[in-house]
C-alpha cells in the first residue's frame, strides 16, 4: 500500500469516527425533554388525535389537558411554537408541572412544533439545552430548538412561501414556520398540517380562548406585547388595566388584518376562538447580541443590549440586569391568568386555573422552583 | 424527490471518496475529510 493511501485510510477512520460522535449529537437531540405531569393533568392526547396523518411523524406533539370538577370554559395554551423563545415553552412546562384547574378546562401543548425542537438554527450558536435545578436539587435540562420545523421532517423549502388560504407571499423559509402556516391544511407539508391539528382541536373542543406564547429580540418593536384579534380586543384591553396595576407594562398591538398564517389572525378568521399572542424580551434571538450562550437565554445580560438601549434602539427597558427568564415566565404566567380572569368577565364562561406563580412570585425564586 | 435527491448524494460522495483515496497531497485529503462528514450526515437523513 502507497504512503498517500495509508493517509487516505486513517482519514476516512477519522472521518467515520467525527461522524459517528456528531450523527449520536444530533440523534439525542430528538429525544423529547423529560415533562412531569402534576396531579392538576387529568388525561394526555396527542395532535393525531385531532389530525390522524400526524400520527408516528416528529409533528405529533402531546397536549396535556387539566380539566376542573366543574364544568367551565375552555383555553388553550401554545408553547414551544417557536423553540428558540424559551420563555413561551418553559411557561407551558410549568402550566403542565404545577397548574390545576378547578373549573373548566385547559389544553396546554408545550412544543407546539415538536420538530423545531430537534435542531438548531444553522450558524446561530445557540445552546442546545438549558438547565434548572428542582427544589431536590435535580437538575432539568430542556431544548433551545430552532424557530422552525426540522428540515430532515420538512424538505425542500420553496423559493418562495405561499400561504395556502390567503396566497400570501414570504420567504421561502416561512415554508417551515408554524406561525405562518394557519389555518393548515390537511394536504399541505408537515408544518401546515400541524396548524390544521391544532385548528381541528380549537374547532372540536370548542376552545374559546387561544393563547400562543412567544418572544422577540430586544430590537423588535412588537416586544412585552400582546397581539390581539380584533374579536379578542375588549378581553386583551382589560387584561392589560389588571396587569398594569400588578405592575406590568403591556402594550396592546392590533392583529394586522393582511399579515396571514399567524395564530392572532387567523384562528380569530377560521374558529371561533379568541387568539392572543405574547411577546416577552429575549437577547439571545436578537442580531445584537454578543456570545450566545445558556447564560445569555436564561439571563439576559448582555453589554451590547446595554449599549443600544443608551443608544435609543431598542423598543423594551434595557439595563444591566437583563431580562432573566423568571421575569420572562413570570409575565406569561400572569397574563394568562390575567387574560382568562378578563375572558370570564366578557363572555360568561368560567374558567379557573389554580396553583400558578404570580409574577412577584416568579421574580423573587427561581424557575426550579416550580418545577417537578 | 428525496430518493432522487440521495441517489445523487450518495454519488457525489463516492467521488469524494474516491479522490480522498487517490489524491497524493494530505491537506487536500482533510479537506475531503470535511467534505465527506456532512454529506454522510446528510445521507443518513440526520442532519
Amino acid at each position: 500500500m502507497k504512503k498517500h493511501q495509508i493517509t487516505a485510510l486513517v482519514c476516512l477512520v477519522a472521518a467515520a469516527a467525527i461522524a459517528i460522535y456528531s450523527g449520536n449529537l444530533f440523534l439525542s437531540l430528538r429525544k423529547p425533554d423529560k415533562i412531569i405531569p402534576g396531579p392538576g393533568v387529568t388525561e394526555v392526547r396527542k395532535l393525531s388525535d385531532y389530525f390522524s396523518e400526524l400520527k408516528g411523524t416528529r409533528g405529533d406533539s402531546d397536549i396535556y389537558i387539566l380539566k376542573g370538577a366543574e364544568e367551565g370554559g375552555k383555553v388553550l395554551v401554545l408553547g414551544g411554537t417557536h423553540p428558540n423563545e424559551p420563555s413561551g415553552y418553559l411557561s407551558a412546562v410549568i402550566m403542565v408541572e404545577k397548574g390545576k384547574v378547578s373549573t373548566g378546562e385547559v389544553y396546554v401543548i408545550p412544543r407546539a412544533n415538536n420538530s423545531a425542537f430537534t435542531h438548531n438554527d444553522s450558524q446561530e450558536a445557540s445552546p442546545l439545552y438549558l438547565h434548572f435545578d428542582n427544589t431536590k436539587g435535580e437538575e432539568r435540562a430542556f431544548r433551545f430548538g430552532s424557530r422552525a420545523t426540522n428540515p430532515i421532517d420538512q424538505w425542500p423549502d420553496p423559493d418562495v412561501y405561499e400561504h395556502a388560504a390567503s396566497g400570501q407571499q414570504l420567504s421561502g423559509s416561512e415554508t417551515r414556520n408554524l406561525n405562518r402556516g394557519y389555518p393548515g391544511r390537511p394536504k399541505g407539508n408537515l408544518t401546515e398540517q400541524m396548524c390544521y391539528a391544532i385548528t381541528e382541536l380549537i374547532k372540536k373542543e370548542d376552545i374559546g380562548l387561544t393563547f400562543d406564547l412567544h418572544e422577540a429580540s430586544p430590537e423588535y418593536p412588537v416586544i412585552n406585547a400582546t397581539v390581539a384579534h380584533e374579536k379578542s380586543m375588549d378581553i386583551a384591553a382589560f387584561g392589560m388595566f389588571e396587569l398594569d396595576m400588578i405592575g406590568i407594562k403591556m402594550q396592546l398591538e392590533p392583529s394586522p388584518v393582511n399579515l396571514h398564517g399567524l395564530t392572532h389572525r387567523e384562528l380569530g378568521d377560521y374558529t371561533d376562538t379568541y387568539p392572543l399572542l405574547m411577546e416577552t424580551a429575549n437577547a439571545s434571538q436578537g442580531r445584537l447580541r454578543g456570545a450566545t450562550n445558556e447564560e445569555l437565554a436564561l439571563t439576559g445580560k448582555d453589554k451590547f443590549y446595554v449599549s443600544a438601549q443608551k443608544l435609543g434602539m431598542l423598543y423594551v427597558p434595557y439595563d444591566e440586569n437583563g431580562h432573566p427568564i423568571e421575569e420572562r415566565v413570570g409575565r406569561h404566567l400572569q397574563s394568562i391568568q390575567s387574560y382568562v380572569s378578563s375572558y370570564n368577565d366578557f363572555t360568561g364562561e368560567t374558567v379557573v386555573l389554580e396553583n400558578l406563580p404570580s409574577y412577584d412570585e416568579m421574580l423573587a425564586g427561581r424557575l426550579g422552583d416550580y418545577l417537578n | 424527490m428525496t430518493i432522487v435527491y440521495l441517489i445523487i448524494l450518495a454519488f457525489v460522495l463516492g467521488l469524494v471518496i474516491w479522490n480522498l483515496w487517490t489524491e497524493k497531497k494530505l491537506v487536500n485529503q482533510l479537506t475531503a475529510v470535511m467534505v465527506i462528514i456532512p454529506l454522510v450526515l446528510r445521507l443518513l437523513l440526520i442532519k
